[in-house]
């Protein structure tokens, strides 16, 4: 009984995580038309970020709420100097941030090296949560994350910001006709991705060997969320999310990692056969 | 108030070509835009608006050249678009809407502007529905109150009576033609009802091929069997 719990609490976990990293990439997909494949990578820079902060003498603290800001900083930088030049040729998207992605990780090795640094656990209690004992620190992150996943909500479904980019989703020509500037939409939108990743990096840091390749085991996972999901909706973001975190982590738990990841890969097959467009994929 | 000199534009993929446009709005004047299909009118609204780049040319609004300029910028320079099959926001509610309208020039605090509500008083009592709920008429007026909500100086219009029923158009062509007297608005207009360019428009200008080629005063156009016959085969 403790062991499931345990293990719920798990996928719970990697599910917030994984949401922070969906989220940004689905707003990023559905305003721009960028699938953007450097997203594993702003992830990695989140914790890098955390590496660097705690090198200098810095606390963990500080620096969970440096690397959005870092983050978002250098989405503004990235869409700038990339994005915006290829955002209309769908494919070349594709390869440019691939492209960004190969380069953000070599600079990594460069700077830091190839091998993995630790980040000693922030909070490194353990509490009883409905009679197991449980990591503080993983708790905080469900915290961390619920709170951001419900601000990213409410900005999408409770300003008038959030009103004029999802008019730019449904509909950029006609935005664009009333007036909303749709170029300063893309920045925000981008850096706004940028830090919810870079939050989820720095967050997921303690937990995870922070190493050149921590990126692509959040891209992809986060990518068949999508797939399962729906493209179309944020609510596509939390059911993709929670299928394929909740998946693989009970899987992993009664029997081994490369099963978990062969069972989530079969049903991701299973679900995009029957929904082409994702579960929620009727909804636009 | 507008000039059009000499404008061409056309489509990547090859589309209908603007081949040196040229034309004229006033202020408080109300034009009709006339021609068979494919002769580029609406072409030449997106042109205006922003939505196709000059390849030679210049659109001037109010003294200051906008061609080039991104269709936001042409929209809050004073210009609104009402488009062909009226591309309002169907998931949105008809409030959602009108606020996207007002967006570009109030900013993230901005409202629906009363005078909006009180010239559609029937959007107002419907602020809650989903756009897409509403019928075609309804929707239109949604789509020409959400153009008008930021208070431009020209509006734009692509066959705003397509697919309504005869008296949804007559009452339309009045509460347009009203708005434009008392808000001294210019109007071009793209429309194949001739019923409703005359009880709306005071100037017709026929478009061939990509050009401007022979205008009309709209009182002298059912009289003028000639000219329409020549060039919307009537």
């Amino acid at each position: 009984m403790a062991q499931i719990l345990i293990t719920g609490l798990d996928a719970l976990n990697f599910m917030l995580a994984l949401l922070l990293v969906t989220l940004g990439l689905i707003i990023i997909f559905g305003l721009m038309n960028v699938i953007n494949m450097a997203h594993g990578e702003l992830f990695l820079l989140g914790a890098y970020t955390v590496v660097l902060v705690t090198q200098a003498g810095g606390s963990f603290w500080i620096a969970l709420v440096a690397a959005p800001l870092v983050l978002a900083g250098l989405g503004l930088v990235i869409e700038e100097l990339v994005i915006r030049h290829v955002y209309h040729r769908f494919i070349d998207t594709i390869l440019a941030t691939w492209g960004l992605s190969l380069t953000i990780k070599q600079a990594i090795v460069i700077a830091f090296g190839p091998t993995a640094q630790q980040i000693d656990s922030p909070l490194p209690a353990t509490v009883r949560f409905l009679g197991v004992g449980y990591p503080a620190y993983r708790l905080f992150i469900m915290a961390i994350a619920v709170a951001a996943a419900a601000a990213t909500f409410a900005l999408f479904h409770r300003t008038r910001l959030g009103l004029a980019a999802r008019a730019v989703i449904a509909n950029r020509y006609s935005a664009s006709s009333l007036g909303i500037n749709t170029r300063r939409m893309d920045r925000l939108t981008f850096a706004f991705g940028a830090a919810l990743a870079g939050l989820a990096g720095a967050v997921m840091a303690p937990l995870m060997s922070v190493d050149p390749q921590m990126g692509v085991g959040f891209l992809i996972p986060a990518f068949l969320s999508i797939l399962i999901g729906g493209a179309g909706s944020l609510f596509g973001a939390v059911l993709g999310t929670a299928l394929i975190a909740g998946g693989s982590t009970i899987v992993a738990s009664v029997w081994t990692q490369i099963a978990a990841q062969v069972v989530v890969f079969g049903l991701a097959i299973v679900v995009i056969r029957l929904f082409p467009h994702g579960l929620t994929g009727g909804r636009r | 108030m507008l000039r059009v000199a000499g404008l061409a534009a056309g489509y990547a993929d090859g589309g209908i070509v603007l081949d040196g446009i040229d034309l004229e709005v006033d202020a408080a004047e109300s034009v009709a835009l006339l021609g068979r299909n494919g002769m580029g009118k609406t072409t030449l609204l997106r042109a205006i608006m922003g939505h196709l780049r000059p390849v030679a040319g210049d659109v001037v609004f109010e003294g200051r050249s906008i061609g080039g300029w991104p269709p936001f910028a042409v929209a809050n320079a004073g210009i609104g678009y009402v488009p062909q099959g009226r591309e309002i926001f169907n998931e949105f509610t008809v409030e959602e809407n009108l606020v996207l309208g007002v967006l570009g020039t109030a900013g993230f605090r901005a409202r629906v502007p009363e005078a909006v509500y009180a010239r559609f008083p029937l959007l107002a009592e419907r602020h809650r529905q989903k756009a897409g709920t509403m019928s075609g008429g309804e929707q239109q007026q949604l789509a020409i109150a959400r153009a008008l909500a930021s208070r431009p100086r020209l509006l734009l219009l692509d066959e705003p009576t397509e697919g309504l029923q005869p008296s949804i158009v007559r009452s339309l062509a009045q509460t347009l033609a009203e708005i434009a007297r008392s808000d001294r608005l210019s109007l071009l207009v793209v429309e194949q009802n001739l019923e409703f360019v005359q009880s709306l428009t005071t100037r017709c200008l026929f478009i061939e091929n990509g050009r401007i080629v022979d205008q009309v005063d709209t009182s002298r156009l059912r009289a003028d069997q000639a000219i329409l016959e020549r060039y919307l085969s009537l």
